[in-house]
């Protein structure tokens, strides 16, 4: 039973899009209730984009939620005050979360480390404010309403979206874009560069690579991925909460990366199904759901920093690593 | 919307100068526990929210005001004692998120403990009787619990420097936030003075929040935007730096009020708007060092 | 055979706070020769290296590269201009092993913002990774992370990573410190045949080491150039010996 679960991390590994999407293929199959698999779906996007930029380069952002919301807000007005159809308004979604991304990131990236995390988080509230004033595009405190989309019109298809199954695998093909897209960008000549300057910033430099530049393009990459997320969200919710874009919503993007496991590529869609799995069952027991996910993420944090997945791969390393001297 | 007379200016001014007076007291407790632990503490708006609501409920249970100003900041100190002991230290040798993580979620369960103890909605608080009432300050009539505000924020500012700049303990508090290994040769038990740090700041927290209980709606949620408001207290003053927490406290305060007078329902914006503007003209703050940001 | 030295520095003061690291220092390097900066212990040569090498700018004064003026440059524009340096501190990607550490030094010059290509299609990168790589005698244990290497080695490796960029300038910063002497022999030895190469300038307080080895020793004392000239001048000079001798 062991050896069938090592070879299955270690296929895992390597073929990690390809493992992703089988998995989540049969997801819906494993839940309770089909609209919980649509939002660890799009949350699990929400925080592989979060994890790009924190995972991966170390950039702890408290202002994700910026550019979820932003994805959202403007996918949805997109269809609300334009009428425009479900995929302009996704691309007009990514689009401004990473304009957004690109602006929060000129100025969040001229400060580091701590400083960081405190400006990205009062930098998304000066856009939660923003969008919380204007009223008349985005309703304000009451949330923007009507994103109706009910059918997905594809040459010689028309895909009801109004059912839940039917939704989730829409949302997967974007969602498996996305990874796609990841995947491709971590094992890249890019990515060596990102690896390099989460290692020793001041070596990355010396050896030529202009270090706020490429940490500004992983921020805006990880701005898009979360907009994408947010776009598919208005979608599926036909509203937009004015909550999205709280700098709490960006705390949940850092628990469920810190409980699945930062700087992997399944830990973000683990901890995101953890943590809504989490909810669900605990919200049915107790209104004191916000103490709980406290108490659990102070718990990892303090014991479990790897998270689930990435304990798990540390596990394999070492049960690997002794096998190989044991050789 | 132009018909503002000197004297509805000069009032404005005074109660931004209020309003600075809290933020400029967080921002004091946030700097001292990061100059000292390099540590952020997420929880800080917690700790607020958590004096807010000791300080009416001690006022209700004993009647005095005066008795509470003791009690509350004792009591979250006290709270704060016991997470930097059992929570935050094991994270200092981890790398400098971890702390700043824990006290998120730390903040969350401070959340949730408060509403259940005093429930969802909140509790009904009052000015202190004592201090009800108006002062005629020349140009009008000013709430004097706001003028007691900044005189005791001005008191305990002026203690804390004392404190810091005179007794003992606040010079290893200032070596040692310049220097651990100095602080540990000379044989001074660091974890002790984080401790102690990290209480000092969190009893303020619960101060201002006490302080604070009086002019606004006390509710379990009241820290979270204060927070957030606290930071920029902190980017615009500098971070670490004490005169920078109260300066730019202030004019925190004053941005917020005057920008409320011109332009109602905008304060918020504006004070995070300046706080962008001070990111990008000077990234480490009026008082900060160059470098310590970037 | 160009008049224009390759490396210039001009009235370069540099004070941190009230000290005076470095006092009006002016020098000029001529292109091809192996020149070592050397001085007693706080002569300012750490200060002066990191002027030249970008780690920090001088307070008053100018460097130019090839005549052009980089006193201004940020640090990740020395590589691309070509100037390398290797660190007093061992600095490399702990992480990453032997061959990737070299292999992205490598890869500043063929793409920095390719997103999608995978890492594995730049063959070539891989091959001259692998070189620089034999010819600093680390050939054999490319694999290895960079942390689990020797201090010899590790400083191996950030002379092969400077060698990445084909500088026309190598800067490098006591390239000796904490090596067994067999070690230290190996990386004279380098940095001689470097040198036929390129020009090179050390940092360096082992006077033995370098008086055999340069054309051209710099002494600084007290933050200020104190004597300029080759190794049999500064033998005789009799101020660089009360220098050096007073410290003892």
């Amino acid at each position: 039973m062991k050896k069938f679960l090592v070879s299955a991390l270690v296929f895992a590994r390597g073929h990690r899009v390809a493992t992703a999407l089988l998995f989540l293929l049969i997801f819906p199959f494993l839940m309770p209730y089909d609209a919980l698999s649509v939002n660890i779906l799009i949350f699990g996007l929400y925080a592989v984009g979060f994890n790009l930029l924190f995972g991966y380069t170390g950039m702890l952002s408290f202002g994700h939620a910026a550019f979820l919301g932003v994805g959202s807000y403007l996918a949805g007005i997109s269809v609300v005050s334009a009428g425009w159809p479900w995929w302009a308004a996704i691309g007009v979604g990514v689009a401004s979360s990473c304009l957004a991304g690109l602006i929060i990131g000129f100025l969040a990236i001229r400060t580091r480390g701590i400083y960081f995390s405190m400006v990205t988080l009062a930098l998304a509230q000066i856009v939660y404010y923003i969008f919380y004033k204007s009223e008349r595009w985005t309703g304000g405190e009451n949330g923007l309403r009507g994103v109706k989309v009910e059918a997905i019109e594809l040459p010689g298809i028309r895909i009801d979206f109004l059912n839940p199954l039917n939704k989730y695998y829409v949302i997967l093909v974007f969602v498996a874009l996305a990874l796609w897209f990841v995947s491709r960008v971590l094992n890249s000549p890019f990515g060596a560069v990102i690896e390099a300057i989460r290692e020793n910033e001041k070596r990355a430099a010396a050896c030529g690579y202009n270090v706020a530049r490429a940490k500004l393009l992983v921020f805006v990459l990880s701005a898009g991925i979360c907009g994408l997320a947010g776009a598919l969200r208005a979608l599926h919710l036909s509203v937009v909460p004015i909550d999205s874009l709280h700098y709490l919503q960006s705390g949940q993007a850092v628990m469920m990366c810190l409980l699945g496991g930062m700087g992997t590529f399944f830990g973000p869609f683990v901890g995101a199904a953890v943590f809504l799995l989490l909810e669900d069952v605990v919200t049915n027991l107790t209104r004191y759901w916000m103490g709980v996910v406290g108490l659990v993420f102070m718990f990892f944090v303090l014991f479990f920093p790897k998270g689930i997945w990435g304990t798990l791969l540390y596990q394999l390393d070492r049960w690997q690593n002794r096998q190989g001297k044991a050789l | 919307m132009f018909d503002i007379t000197p004297q509805l200016f000069a009032l404005q001014l005074m109660t931004g100068i209020a309003l600075g007076a809290i933020y400029a007291l967080l921002a004091i407790g946030l700097s001292l526990i990061f100059g000292m632990l390099t540590v952020v503490n997420f929880a800080h708006g917690a700790f607020f929210m958590v004096g807010a609501f000791l300080g009416v409920y001690s006022m209700a249970l004993t009647g005095s005001f005066w008795f509470s100003l003791l009690l509350v900041p004792l009591a979250t100190g006290a709270i704060g004692l016991l997470c930097e002991r059992f929570l935050v230290r094991p994270l200092y040798g981890r790398g400098i998120d971890y702390p700043l993580l824990l006290t998120f979620g730390l903040s969350y369960v401070l959340i949730d403990v408060m509403r259940f103890t005093f429930g969802i909605e909140g509790l009904p608080s009052s000015t202190p009787p004592e201090l009800r009432g108006s002062v005629f300050l020349g140009f009008g009539y000013f709430p004097l619990y706001r003028l007691f505000l900044i005189a005791a924020t001005a008191v305990i500012v002026l203690g804390l420097w004392l404190f810091i700049e005179k007794t003992r303990y606040g010079l290893i508090i200032r070596a040692g936030s310049r220097d651990a290994e100095i602080v540990k040769v000379l044989g001074i038990d660091i974890a002790k003075v984080w401790l102690l740090v990290f209480g000092i700041g969190t009893a303020i927290a619960g101060l201002s929040g006490l302080l604070a209980a009086p002019t606004r709606a006390v509710n379990p949620e009241m820290g979270i935007p204060l927070l957030a408001e606290s930071f920029v207290v902190t980017v615009v003053g500098g971070m670490g730096s004490l005169p920078g927490a109260v300066v730019a406290g202030l004019l925190v305060g004053v941005v917020f009020a005057m920008t409320s007078l011109v332009a109602p329902e905008y304060g918020e914006l504006s004070i995070f708007v300046l706080m962008a503007v001070v990111l990008l003209i000077r990234p480490q703050g009026f008082f900060g060092k160059a470098g310590l940001m970037s | 055979m160009s008049a224009v030295p390759i490396l210039e520095v001009r009235a370069v003061s540099r004070t941190f706070g009230n000290f005076r690291a470095l006092n009006n220092v002016s020098v000029a390097f001529r292109a091809g020769e192996l020149t070592a900066i050397i001085g007693p212990n706080g002569a300012g040569k750490s200060t002066f290296f990191n002027v030249i090498s970008g780690g920090v700018p001088p307070s008053s004064g100018q460097v130019l590269f090839e005549g052009r003026d980089i006193t201004q440059i940020a640090p990740h524009d020395f590589a691309r201009i070509g100037i390398a340096k290797s660190f007093q501190i061992t600095n490399v990607f702990k992480q990453l092993s032997a061959h990737e550490n070299v292999r992205v030094a490598l890869q500043m010059q063929v793409s920095r913002f390719q997103l999608l290509r995978p890492r594995g299609a730049y063959v070539a990168l891989m091959e001259r990774a692998d070189a620089l790589l034999e010819r600093v005698g680390l050939a054999d244990i490319r694999h290895k992370l960079a942390g689990d290497l020797a201090h010899g080695q590790q400083r191996s490796l950030e002379v092969a990573m400077a060698l990445a960029c084909d500088p026309k300038l190598l800067l490098m910063d006591e390239p000796t410190a904490g090596m067994s002497p067999e070690e230290t022999r190996v990386m004279m030895g380098l940095i001689q045949q470097l040198s036929q190469e390129r020009t090179v300038i050390l940092v360096e307080h082992k006077m033995k080491l370098v008086m055999g080895l340069c054309n051209r020793l710099i002494v600084l004392h007290h933050g200020e150039l104190l004597v300029d000239g080759n190794p049999d001048e500064i033998r005789g000079n009799a101020e660089v010996r009360r220098v050096y001798l007073g410290q003892n």
